[in-house]
């Protein structure tokens, strides 16, 4: 009885496995018997199905949603095609996992955009995406050829396999340094110079006694100034991440997080340099003398945010965007606020700041998809004549008003950006020139800066809007900073190495990661010694892989 | 009428049992079919912790690895710190959320009045349905140096404390948020046990002039004891998860020392490299410890009340 | 109560109440906060000077969400899920329950289907394995995705069990001289004397089903699927990880504005309404809930 009922209990579970084994495996090859009718023009409207990226708040228009929105009829009429989606999450860690279910079931979309260079080459060294050398070749326009070509290669080597296109990237364009945002009304209150001569530039010593000046000053009466404060991760490695320390570190020649070639042609990880150690002794210091947040460590964002907006901290270290979705709510608390940013510079003078990686996310198309060409004419659409052909916005005017309104970007087939490296200071340019009157409105060429150079003139004759207030912000004074240091050439550039995941890091890299922090915020909070506690970490670092680490990016360099 | 002889009457008992053996088996039969499909089929996803999963070649297409991922595990320099960790967290919550559940349980009791028995019963349960992701920002805000608790403690003449950044404080602070969010909805159990103890034993215990205290210890307690070592069971399976939503949303590097746990590892490990397979070996782990943790304790309980826990 | 008029039980029993009022305020506190939260300015919030009171009052926030077509959707579906998987769970789990209550000498594989329950209970698969076997079955972008995948909940199996091990023999014995068949002693006898336990284990489903975010991000596909609290969390942004996950200046603005959280705050008081509302009415029945699970003859 017993043996009969577990025998069938058993069966049952076989017999389904043995089903699921079958659906699961079944849904791939047929990528060759493509190419063939997409030759010569008649393909009819082709169905295609993507994996969307969403996001909180996309700001629709009543009635449109993701699978149905202005950009979607838009591409629909244009290439005659049927855009579904196979699956929407928020970027992210939820986006992400659908896209790792969508693998593990075998059931890849038509198109999606992947997060990782680990997950594309997943893809490649299973041959689930289409070669795009072809297409690519053959029908991307000029214009995105010329920002691909304008990182210089490094855009399309990054998706080059053994010669092979397999994804158009989305392009990630420098932005300058890590900046940092002072109260001027507050020094302006006090009669303090921030900066004496004017060059917009400040070093250390000025940065810390700013800080002390605010700390003593307390004009908001809060009891508690903090001078500065970083959040709990204190470095990262992109340049401008709001509240890290990144720029102060920049400016005594370290690159936390960063790999490069050092002055001695020696790849280098920049945590574990003696510059990094100085550095750090420095923001110890700082620590002790309560320049720095006692709570440094502990911060998270929203502390954060809450101390800058209750006028509890008055310098903020950021990036130029900082203004439009972070000190507007300064602004919306206390119309009195004003911020003017500055850049930390090293002991020579020079702005040191490193290159962004050229490519964020990659946009694949399935092997088994019969048109890999319309990825490409997609990208035509959207990121060349929808910014530079006047007509097709005039045909359709509800993608202008999509513009205008700021209907989030996850509305269009792709979320991803495909600008050219220097996309921001060439877009502000036109901004100051008609702001100036050198130029026209109408001469902006992207709808967003447009509405822009509205809300600033608005806020100029008075409408005190928080819009004007950030764009003036963050454009008229932070991408402003940044056109200054290209013109005034105080740029140091570094050239960091973004390696592909090695084998060591697969296994060690995390643990290394909090090694990093750990010891670090363990220095700075004075839980440990600089010298001893550094040289620990150091040898530490090197010993729990590290070092092997060090060794297989150079392999990967050499190849 | 005829008398049944023996042997008949052993049968009609047999085919009585056949019968509702059949019965059984119908009755069991639905629960266990969703179990198979939902429960069994899926756990096929367990070989994964003895491959390299890559979600592009399947389960059936992953490699081997043998016990690589156990072996990782045990290697991890810091699996020492996490697992002590996590197991003062889990026990700490464990024990002091299931006395303060059953103390609450047993004071509410108390309460004659029925409004206010009824609405701090409702209040003492919201906090449970609040996630870590909201409740954090209420924590943080309480204990952090400008926190109401430091007002509290400066206006009383006591040192500030930064509660989430100091070692001493953060264990204490995970153990007694949790405690604090769960203890009303955990109470809802304990109350129930006691309000089926036999009113007459309290009765008669009073006329012998037992206090109230001897009452609770005597009376009371043993009355809710079969709830309390099954719930004491069902904890402790989770001996090896001290709460990633809650610990992820308030700590931070400054206190990995002694609030990193197990979850928290296990994710930022996840962060390079999507690792699936490490992931689904910490999980079987922990599994095989809770499968020893319940079998243990349900020997316990037969020895101890004479009635298995299952 | 004999003591009650003595001076030490007064003491005692304001001692008590003082206890637990100040345990109900304690708990209180989060929710009121959270109130307070939903009906201030963004701005304030932000600042973080809200504490219990709302500080620039406005409904907004709830003037918004009565406008969120999504969020009543997602509301709606997450009540048929918990109806659906309540009945479900309820159809699955008592004659488990009652099946499980019988010894090993009337029911030889009793131990059998115990252990593979408990079995179930302790090792799980992980989420790619059910969700390939969801997708096989094709209910992806179900509601059965939602509901079937948890229909057996193991631990209220073994609750239930308790509680029945301890309704008298005898009300069993004498349907069954009656010549009632199993099915009929546990619909007849079991279930009307099992109605208190029921209540808590209908609560735990109920309070699962309606908190779990999870299910609705893995199987639901399309956002406008979503069951309410997987609509909500997709709400609460994390600003930290936007920014650092190179997103553009236009996108932060348009995610920073939601950080609004009086408008999350809003839709989370108004997400625990309906198990504040279910409560009371289950409330009634646990009160001599769970007991007799725990007296055993």
């Amino acid at each position: 009885m017993i043996n009969r009922k577990k025998a069938g209990a058993l069966l049952l579970v076989l017999s389904l496995t043995a089903g699921l084994t079958a659906c699961g495996g079944s849904e791939k090859g047929t990528a060759d018997q493509s190419t063939e009718n997409a030759e010569n023009g008649e393909r009819g409207t082709v169905e295609i199905s993507i994996g969307r990226q969403t996001t909180a708040n996309p700001k629709f228009p009543e009635g449109d949603s993701y699978e149905d929105n202005a950009y979607i009829r838009m591409v629909e009429e244009e290439l005659d095609v049927d855009i579904s989606d196979a699956f929407e999450a928020d970027s992210g860690d939820d986006y992400n996992r659908q896209v790792s279910l969508a693998l593990s079931a075998g059931s890849l979309p038509d198109m999606m955009k992947v997060a990782t260079k680990d997950e594309l080459t997943e893809l490649y060294e299973n041959e689930l995406i289409a070669d795009l050398t072809d297409v690519y070749n053959n029908y991307a326009s000029d214009y995105i050829k010329s920002i691909y070509d304008s990182f210089g290669g490094r855009a399309l080597e990054d998706v080059t396999y053994d010669g092979k296109i397999m994804a158009l990237p989305a392009t990630s364009s420098d932005a300058g340094p890590g900046m940092f945002w002072v109260r001027s009304d507050w020094a302006e209150e006090m009669g303090l110079k921030v900066d004496e001569d004017g060059d917009r530039c400040v070093t250390l010593d000025e940065v810390k006694n700013i800080a002390q000046a605010f700390i003593d000053a307390d004009l908001e009466n809060t009891g508690n100034v903090v001078g500065m404060t970083f959040d709990s991760r204190m470095t990262t490695n992109t340049s401008d991440t709001p509240f890290m320390m990144n720029a102060i570190m920049y400016a005594m020649g370290a690159y936390p997080r960063h790999w490069y070639q050092n002055e001695e042609n020696e790849l280098t990880y920049g945590s574990v340099t003696d510059e990094m150690k100085e550095a750090v002794a420095l923001i110890r210091d700082w620590y002790e003398e309560g320049i720095v947040d006692p709570q440094v460590g502990t911060r998270t964002w929203d502390d954060i945010t809450a101390l800058v907006t209750k006028g509890q901290c008055g310098i903020i270290f950021g990036s130029w965007h900082t203004p439009d979705w972070l000190l507007n709510n300064v602004y919306a608390l206390d119309n009195e606020a004003e911020f003017e940013p500055y850049v930390l510079v090293d002991e020579n003078g020079k702005v040191n700041c490193t290159h962004y990686k050229a490519t964020g996310e990659y946009l694949v198309v399935s092997a088994e998809f019969e048109y890999p060409e319309i990825a490409i004419e997609i990208l035509n659409l959207i990121y060349d004549d929808m910014v530079n052909s006047d007509e097709l916005l005039e045909k359709y005017p509800e993608v202008n008003t999509y513009l205008n309104t700021g209907v989030d970007g996850t509305a269009r087939p792709f979320n991803m950006e495909v600008k050219s490296n220097t996309y921001l200071l060439d877009e502000y340019a036109q901004l100051k020139a008609a702001l100036e009157g050198t130029g026209k409105k109408e001469d902006i060429s992207t709808a967003e800066e447009r509405s822009n150079y509205d809300a600033i003139m608005a806020y100029r004759e008075g409408n005190e809007d928080v819009t004007g207030w950030c764009k003036i912000h963050s454009r008229c004074k932070g991408v402003d900073l940044l056109t200054y240091l290209v013109d005034k050439d105080l740029y140091n550039w570094i050239s960091p190495i973004y390696p592909e995941t090695t084998t060591t890091m697969e296994t060690n890299w995390s643990n290394l990661q909090t090694l990093e922090v750990e010891s670090l915020i363990k220095i700075i909070t004075g839980a440990s010694d600089v010298d001893t506690g550094f040289e620990e970490f150091r040898t530490a670092w090197y010993d729990q892989g590290g070092e092997m680490i060090l060794k297989e990016i150079e392999e990967q360099i050499a190849e | 009428m005829k008398v049944l002889s023996r042997k008949e009457k052993t049968q009609a008992r047999i085919a009585s049992r056949r019968k509702d053996t059949l019965y059984y088996h119908g009755m069991v039969l639905p629960g266990m079919l969703f179990l198979a499909i939902f429960s069994y089929l899926p756990m096929m996803g367990l070989i994964m912790a003895f491959q390299d999963f890559v979600p592009a070649k399947g389960i059936f297409g992953s490699e081997f690895v043998g016990l690589k991922h156990f072996k990782y595990m045990l290697q991890l320099p810091d699996i020492g710190r996490v697992v002590r960790n996590t197991l003062i967290i889990a026990l700490g919550k464990i024990i002091l959320g299931m006395v303060m559940a059953i103390v609450f349980a047993i004071l509410l009791n108390e309460i004659r009045l029925k409004f206010l028995k009824k609405s701090v019963q409702t209040i003492v349960y919201l906090p449970h349905f609040l996630s870590w992701v909201v409740l954090a920002s209420v924590v943080i805000n309480m204990f952090n140096i400008d926190g109401s608790v430091n007002q509290i403690f400066s206006a009383i003449g006591l040192n500030k404390v930064n509660f989430l950044g100091s070692s001493q404080w953060f264990r204490k602070l995970i153990i007694g948020t949790d405690v604090w969010k769960e203890f009303g909805y955990n109470s809802v159990i304990y109350l129930a046990a006691i309000t089926g103890i036999d009113p007459g034993l309290h009765e008669a215990a009073a006329i012998d002039g037992a206090s109230w205290w001897k009452r609770v210890w005597h009376v009371t307690l043993p009355g809710m004891l079969p709830i309390i070592l099954l719930m004491a069971a069902m904890n402790l399976t989770s001996v090896l998860s001290a709460g990633f939503d809650q610990i992820f949303n308030l700590y931070s590097p400054v206190v990995y020392e002694v609030g990193d746990v197990l979850d928290t590892y296990v994710y930022r490990i996840g962060l390079v490299g999507r690792q699936y397979s490490f992931g689904t070996a910490v999980g079987l782990c922990r599994s095989a410890v809770a499968t020893i943790l319940l079998v243990s304790t349900n020997k316990l309980t037969k020895k101890l009340t004479n009635q298995s826990i299952f | 109560m004999l003591d009650t008029k003595s001076k030490s039980a007064k003491i005692r029993n304001l001692v008590i109440y003082c206890i637990v009022i100040f345990l109900g305020l304690i708990c209180l506190l989060p929710l009121v906060n959270i109130l307070a939260i939903s009906m201030s300015g963004s701005a304030a919030v932000t600042a973080n000077k809200v504490g219990l009171t709302p500080v620039d009052f406005t409904m907004t926030a709830y003037r918004r969400i009565l406008e969120d077509q999504q969020f009543w959707r997602s509301f709606g579906i997450s009540v048929v899920r918990v109806v659906l998987t309540l009945v479900l769970n309820l159809v699955l789990i008592i004659p488990l329950a009652y099946v499980m209550t019988r010894s090993k000498r009337e029911f030889r594989a009793r131990n059998i289907y115990m252990n593979l329950l408990i079995f179930a209970m302790l090792f799980n698969g992980g989420m790619i394995p059910t969700y390939i076997v969801v997708k096989e079955l094709h209910l992806l972008n179900t509601i059965w995705a939602l509901i079937l995948p948890g229909a057996v909940p193991v631990f209220s199996v073994i609750l239930l069990m308790n509680f029945f091990y301890g309704v008298p023999k005898a009300l069993e014995e004498a349907a069954i001289v009656d010549g009632a068949s199993q099915l009929q002693v546990l619909i007849k006898i079991m279930v009307p004397c099992a109605k208190p336990a029921i209540a808590t284990v209908s609560l735990f489903s109920i309070v699962g089903s309606w908190n779990d975010f999870l299910g609705g991000l893995i199987y639901m596909q399309k956002v406008k699927d979503y069951p309410i609290m997987t609509y909500i969390q997709s709400l609460s942004i994390d600003l930290q990880e936007l920014v650092n996950s190179s997103m553009n200046s236009a996108a932060l603005e348009n995610i920073a504005e939601l950080s609004n959280k009086n408008l999350n705050a809003a839709k989370i008081v108004v997400a625990v309404i309906p198990l504040l509302l279910i409560y009371p009415f289950l409330q009634r029945y646990l009160i001599s809930g769970i007991v007799m699970g725990s007296v055993k003859e």
